[in-house]
């Protein structure tokens, strides 16, 4: 595990082909910028198979933070990689439904590891579980 | 005795009429030996509604009430004065019309010079309005005094014990002396220091909306705690302005532990219909027994999660095999149950479905999603067994597909 870290709010970790991107505290419109930015520039960089987002760090996952994460996932897509959100907590989970929001086509795991092996998975079949 | 000019005495004279004629608040009546009326002015008329002509020569008795005159009272009331020479009373007296008046009279008596009474001088006064005041006092007080089953009691300003009554006794333990004058604090709770800050925040609530409610816990006397409901309301004075508050308190204690008892038996039988099995490393069951309310549904839904949280749970089943029927309201339910488990990264599997059952789901068009589905349980184990399979291999391999 190599840190690449390129911003100070937001570390990037390094796993293999894979990045590890932790979100903590809470997702204002600046940091949700910067976000987008330093994750880009470090798929790009790195050439990254896939990147894991997670959020088990996040003090509010609302139906905002939920379409940046939805929209981050389909960048990252459009940059060749596959992403998956992990740490999703259970009151997490029921707010989200409740909300509505649309996260149907993210990908996501109970813990970074298990986050791992599903983008290998996903990489191996060539399909998206 | 001097002899007095003529003149004079006419002057005296007509100044005692105007003195007389000017006192309009009391009836200032001369009654002879026998008690009868011969004196009469401006202030006995307005009392009474009698005119000089209607009056002077009838008996005193009048003005008693039937019930008063038919037990002598106007005698008793002479007869007094006549021995003291001075005889106060307070009670109803009639005026003409009938009304009844309280008023305050006291005769005094005349002496002849040679002994004996030669008539008395009865000042009466209209005490009705302020008698009606005090009875009213009175009143509340008394009512006040007879709650004995809820503490109503008067606080000034600063929270300080003004009154206190029969029920607050009955309720915390505390006789009057030993609370008038002390805060209210001392029936707070140790563990309550907030209560101070809420009691104030009460305050101003009482005033801004008229009153404020809460319930709580407070202390008695020997040390015991009791649930209080609590309502206060302002008192104010003639000008609007807030004097104090009127705090009423019941004891509901047995009520609330009541609610508590009834509250737990609900928690033990939600946890009883909502059990989650681990039946592999990684896999759970969760069987649903019955008919599936958005109450029950929202609990499942938390109940699982949190085991899947606990257990890292990768996949799920949920047996519907004991659910009676499948409706819109019971399919949405659990779909939003199984999208829940897949934001944590958890897989579900539908088991128990019957014929029926996948007609209805269809039919009603609800969409399913890539959920999957199968009608026994057995085969519903065999394909999440084999799912935390795939799972682990992946995890295990060597990055594949490079």
């Amino acid at each position: 595990m190599e840190p690449t870290s390129v911003s100070e709010e937001i570390p990037i970790m390094r796993m293999g082909s894979d990045l590890l991107v932790t979100l903590q505290g809470d997702l204002g419109d600046q940091t949700v910028e910067a976000l987008e930015r330093d994750v880009t520039r470090e798929v790009a960089r790195t050439l990254a198979r896939g990147i894991l987002i997670d959020v088990s760090g996040l003090d509010v996952v609302d139906s905002f933070v939920a379409r940046v994460l939805a929209r981050l996932v389909r960048i990252v897509r459009l940059l060749g990689a596959d992403a998956a959100i992990v740490g999703i907590r259970p009151a997490v989970a029921i707010t989200l439904v409740e909300l509505g929001a649309s996260m149907s086509d993210v990908t996501t795991a109970l813990n970074a590891e298990q986050g791992m092996a599903r983008l290998r998975r996903m990489r191996a079949g060539g399909v998206r579980a | 005795m001097a002899e007095y000019p003529v003149a004079v005495v006419e002057d005296l004279d007509s100044s005692y009429t105007q003195m007389m004629e000017s006192i309009t608040d009391y009836a200032l009546i001369r009654l002879d030996g026998e008690g009868v009326v011969r004196s009469w002015h401006a202030g006995a008329e307005q009392l009474t509604g009698y005119t000089a002509e209607e009056i002077i020569g009838k008996p005193v008795g009048l003005f008693y009430t039937v019930e008063d005159a038919a037990l002598g009272v106007a005698e008793t009331d002479l007869h007094a004065a006549a021995l003291s020479g001075r005889h106060e009373t307070e009670g109803w007296r009639v005026a003409k019309d009938g009304a009844q008046v309280w008023a305050s009279v006291v005769f005094t008596a005349m002496h002849a010079p040679a002994g004996g009474v030669r008539g008395y001088v009865m000042a009466a006064r209209d005490l009705t309005q302020s008698r009606g005041k005090e009875l009213n006092l009175r009143g509340v007080e008394q009512m006040v005094n007879s709650i004995a089953d809820h503490e109503v009691i008067q606080i000034d300003r600063d929270g300080r014990v003004r009154s206190w009554n029969p029920g607050a006794q009955k309720l915390t333990g505390y006789a009057p002396e030993e609370v008038v004058g002390h805060h209210m604090s001392m029936f707070y709770t140790d563990d309550d220091a907030r209560s101070s800050v809420l009691e104030r925040e009460m305050m101003a609530n009482a005033v801004r909306d008229g009153s404020a409610e809460t319930e709580g816990w407070r202390l008695r006397k020997d040390g015991t705690r009791f649930w209080a409901s609590i309502v206060l309301s302002p008192i104010r004075d003639d000008e609007g302005v807030v004097t104090g508050y009127v705090k009423v308190a019941r004891d509901l204690t047995e009520r609330r532990e009541q609610e508590r008892l009834v509250q737990q038996q609900r928690d033990e039988i939600m946890e009883l219909s909502t059990p989650v099995i681990q039946v592999w490393d990684k896999v759970l069951i969760l069987p649903i027994i019955g008919t599936l309310d958005s109450g029950r549904a929202a609990r499942l839904t938390e109940s699982l999660l949190e085991r899947i949280a606990a257990d890292q749970a990768e996949v799920v089943i949920l047996d519907i095999s004991g659910v009676p029927g499948i409706d819109s309201d019971v399919a949405q339910h659990l779909l939003e149950t199984v999208e829940a488990a897949r934001l944590m990264g958890t897989e579900s599997i539908l088991s128990g479905v019957r014929p029926d059952t996948a007609q209805s789901i269809v039919h009603l068009g609800i969409e399913l999603g890539s959920l999957r589905s199968r009608t026994s349980l057995k085969d519903a184990l065999r394909l999440a067994l084999g799912l935390v399979r795939v799972r682990a291999e992946a995890g295990n391999g060597a990055d594949v597909g490079v």
